[in-house]
């Protein structure tokens, strides 16, 4: 998919073609594999939480408000990435 | 890839087809090619340097942004004179199990250290260059990043460039 095709697709609302797109990127050209490693992702974000420790919410907070959306948007996928690491099931070739 | 390598040459029958369904869009058209530039003096006497997808970098510096979904516009120098093991590989998306154990398969920096020891080329470049291959904007790509190291090359006094593809 190239970016013309993904910009045409968000103009157009067309979700789940940015959506397919996601699930291709994060599972290495298998939209499969990469909607598992989505539900693997939101699984590992939810483990550290099970038992409520103290979180840095103001630094939350304050990221969301101070930061451009493209920089959030960036750190999302940042964070996939992080929590699908941390669940030491890595399906990729290479390192992050 | 371009449409110019559809044919009796592709690797597979159909791969267009596969390619053009996973990643509808993604066929990049080419109509012109890149002039042959001929040597100007003998192998022994340039200075070659290296080119490379592979994401190949030295060690604490800024990893490649394997995790953008658009890609990573950005490239990395390597000295010519490093070693191996201060070279660290950041990319997701090809195998570097033989890599991680012989970094000359994918970048053979020693092989060209040797063919300048044994004076086969020239010399090296100070650096050589290397950027990720996932991009999915080719016209950025071409635009800023081919540029910026054409530039890099060009100042670098090389006469021969090699380029290598993960």
């Amino acid at each position: 998919m190239s970016l013309q095709y993904l910009k045409a697709a968000a103009a157009a609302g067309d979700r789940e073609k940015l959506v397919r797109y996601v699930r291709l990127h994060f599972g290495d050209g298998n939209e499969e594999a990469g909607r598992k490693e989505i539900d693997k992702a939101w699984a590992e974000a939810l483990k550290p939480l099970l038992e409520v420790p103290p979180t840095d919410r103001e630094f939350i907070l304050e990221t969301l408000r101070t930061r451009d959306s493209a920089t959030l948007a960036h750190l999302f996928f940042h964070l996939h990435f992080h929590f699908v690491q941390q669940s030491g099931e890595w399906i990729h070739d290479g390192r992050l | 890839m371009t449409e110019d390598s559809s044919g009796s040459r592709q690797l597979r029958p159909g791969l267009w087809a596969t390619v053009n369904e996973r990643y509808p869009g993604s066929m990049i058209h080419k109509s012109h090619g890149v002039p042959l530039a001929p040597l100007r003096k003998p192998l022994n006497e340039c200075r070659v340097t290296f080119i490379s997808t592979s994401g190949v970098q030295p060690k604490g510096t800024l990893p490649f942004d394997t995790v953008h979904p658009v890609g990573d516009y950005s490239f990395r120098r390597v000295p010519s004179s490093a070693r191996a093991d201060e070279l660290d590989i950041h990319q997701l998306k090809y195998p570097t199990a033989g890599a991680e154990r012989d970094l000359n398969v994918i970048f053979p920096i020693e092989r060209l250290q040797e063919l300048a020891a044994e004076g086969t080329i020239g010399g090296l470049t100070a650096d050589f260059f290397t950027f990720i291959g996932y991009n999915m904007d080719p016209e950025r790509l071409e635009r800023t990043l081919a540029e910026d190291i054409a530039a890099a090359v060009s100042d670098s006094g090389a006469d021969i460039a090699l380029a290598a593809p993960a």
